[in-house]
């Protein structure tokens, strides 16, 4: 068997889980389209600001939401990880012709998938709240692709690495917040030219999610700029190359 | 499972087929050991300075039931996960099947069936779902890895719980479906940790006539751990006690007896050839 059907057979695994724990599903999607509508609605004022991008805040604050229920989301794969370090059935799995990658990659891709539909449910609330995504179906998916890629490469692989060392599901759920900080220092909710604040403005340029955000916005909003959209797989990329390898390191010097 | 039905499913029963598909499976099985077990010096010394093995040796014949004694702490996990392939050796050399575990762990791995200490069960999945999983991540195709979860299902008396979640089963039962999730693809060797820790007698006495049966049907080689002196006797043909993470005594339980003298139980013996009594030991670990 290939390694790419081992991870194939890992992620079924992990969809399979999801319908069997609605409180996971429930969870994770709701906070995100209260969350939505909340800020959508309170800060609907920003939109009227002089050169802001959209006179829809609701649209402008689509590809937030769409980060909002990956990036956090992604997390469910780290205490997934742990709670199978605990039982040892991540060792069990260990014991068939499978590496530690496919294992891991198996639980990321049915993450990733069940994440992408979440996503696919935020774009369509903001549609049936009046936003337009000007890229149409494809930017949409392009939109929703970079979101969970992003969220692999922080916080799953943060996630991940936690549950290595800890084997704990608490303690990789307590760390979840941090992910909502990655985001909030981007434009997130304003865009760059409204910020007062240079200190702010050089942090949001120095915070990879940014780079990711802006291309997905520019997809909502306006269209495909491949500069910047190359810029964001870059960066995925990026942090992929370095923080992947660094966690199947952790593991072999954790438990090898 | 009682002994008694067991033999009674015997006429034609899961476990012929079982035994058939093993033959099968054999003759397919690659390259052939003298011994499918054979450890020397083999060594662990974790990061922190931990020497959890200092240089073990032995071999364990083909279709023999081999076992591993010692308190808690002795080394005896860490010997099993160096052979699965799971604990990477610090010195020494070790092969299972004919496959050095070092160089050729994917090998080992097809060719092996491990439960561990703690049941590594996916409390989400059914006891079906999760033999098919282990089958099919062996090479089985889907009806084949199927057709295999539907007999061992049988075979281990878990018709009841098949169809429902592990979070939801016993201990012991969490136990049988171990096993059997690790006899999906009918090892040659199977590594057992501890295999009875922590359930009552009964759960206890269930799993020793499941393994004779099997091992015996199978011809499975079987190297399992325990720290229940009851246990190595009744299950092990010839057993090392291990102490501190080296071997204190290879043999026959009633060689081993003997070698004390009298009527010498293997207590006794542990308490010969290691100068404490098990018990304060297992205290002291």
């Amino acid at each position: 068997m290939t390694s790419t059907a081992q991870v194939l057979l890992l992620a079924q695994r992990a969809l399979v889980q999801f319908p069997r724990n609605p409180i996971l599903l429930g969870f994770s999607v709701m906070p995100v389209l209260i969350m939505y509508l909340v800020f959508g609605g309170l800060f609907q004022g920003v939109a009227e600001l002089p050169g802001f991008p959209t006179h829809n805040y609701f649209e402008y604050l689509a590809p937030t939401a769409i980060l909002l229920a990956t990036v956090p989301g992604i997390g469910n794969a780290g205490v997934a990880l742990a709670a199978d370090l605990q039982t040892g059935y991540f060792h069990k799995l260990l014991t068939t012709p499978t590496s530690v990658s496919a294992v891991m990659l198996g639980r990321l891709l049915g993450d990733c998938l069940r994440l992408a539909v979440q996503a696919a449910l935020v774009l369509l609330l903001a549609i049936a709240l009046g936003a337009h995504v000007a890229t149409g179906v494809p930017g949409a998916l392009l939109m929703i692709a970079m979101g969970t890629l992003l969220g692999i490469v922080t916080f799953g692989v943060i996630s991940a690495n936690l549950a290595i060392r800890t084997r704990d599901a608490a303690a990789v759920q307590a760390i979840q917040p941090m992910a909502f900080l990655l985001i909030f220092l981007t434009s997130a909710y304003q865009s760059t030219d409204h910020i007062d604040s240079a200190v702010l403005r050089t942090i949001i340029d120095l915070n990879p999610a940014e780079h990711v955000l802006r291309p997905m916005r520019e997809l909502m909003l306006s269209g495909y700029d491949w500069g910047d959209i190359g810029i964001g797989f870059l960066v995925i990329a990026g942090l992929g190359v370095l923080l992947l390898p660094l966690t199947a390191r952790n593991y072999r010097s954790a438990y090898s | 499972m009682t002994n008694s039905s067991l033999a009674a499913s015997t006429a034609f029963s899961p476990v012929d087929e079982l035994v058939g598909m093993a033959r099968t499976e054999r003759i397919a099985s690659g390259r052939r050991a003298d011994d499918p077990i054979v450890l020397e010096n083999l060594a662990k010394t974790y990061p922190d300075g931990t020497e959890a093995v200092r240089g073990i040796s032995f071999r364990v014949a083909p279709g023999e039931s081999f076992g591993i004694l010692g308190p808690n702490g002795a080394g005896k996990s860490t010997t099993m996960g160096m052979l699965g392939t799971l604990v990477k050796p610090t010195g020494g050399h070790a092969r299972v099947a004919g496959f050095d575990v070092v160089a050729e762990p994917v090998e080992v791995r097809r060719r092996i069936g491990f439960a561990m200490q703690q049941a590594g069960v996916d409390d989400f999945a059914t006891p079906a779902e999760l033999m098919l999983l282990q089958g099919r991540l062996h090479g089985l195709r889907k009806h084949e890895a199927r057709a295999r979860a539907d007999l061992l299902v049988q075979v281990m008396g878990l018709e009841d719980e098949a169809g429902r979640r592990l979070a939801t089963l016993s201990g012991g039962t969490r136990r049988r479906v171990d096993l059997a999730a690790s006899l999906v693809h009918l090892p040659p060797v199977l590594f057992l940790d501890e295999p009875t820790e922590g359930l009552d007698p009964r759960s206890r006495s269930g799993i020793w006539n499941t393994l004779d049966h099997l091992r015996s049907r199978l011809g499975v080689t079987l190297a399992l751990t325990t720290h229940y002196m009851d246990e190595g006797d009744r299950l092990c043909e010839r057993i090392a006690i291990i102490d501190r993470g080296v071997v204190v005594a290879d043999g026959a339980p009633a060689v081993l007896k003997a070698s004390v003298g009298g009527n010498a139980s293997l207590e006794d013996v542990y308490l010969h050839y290691t100068g404490r009594t098990f018990e304060n030991t297992r205290s002291a670990a």
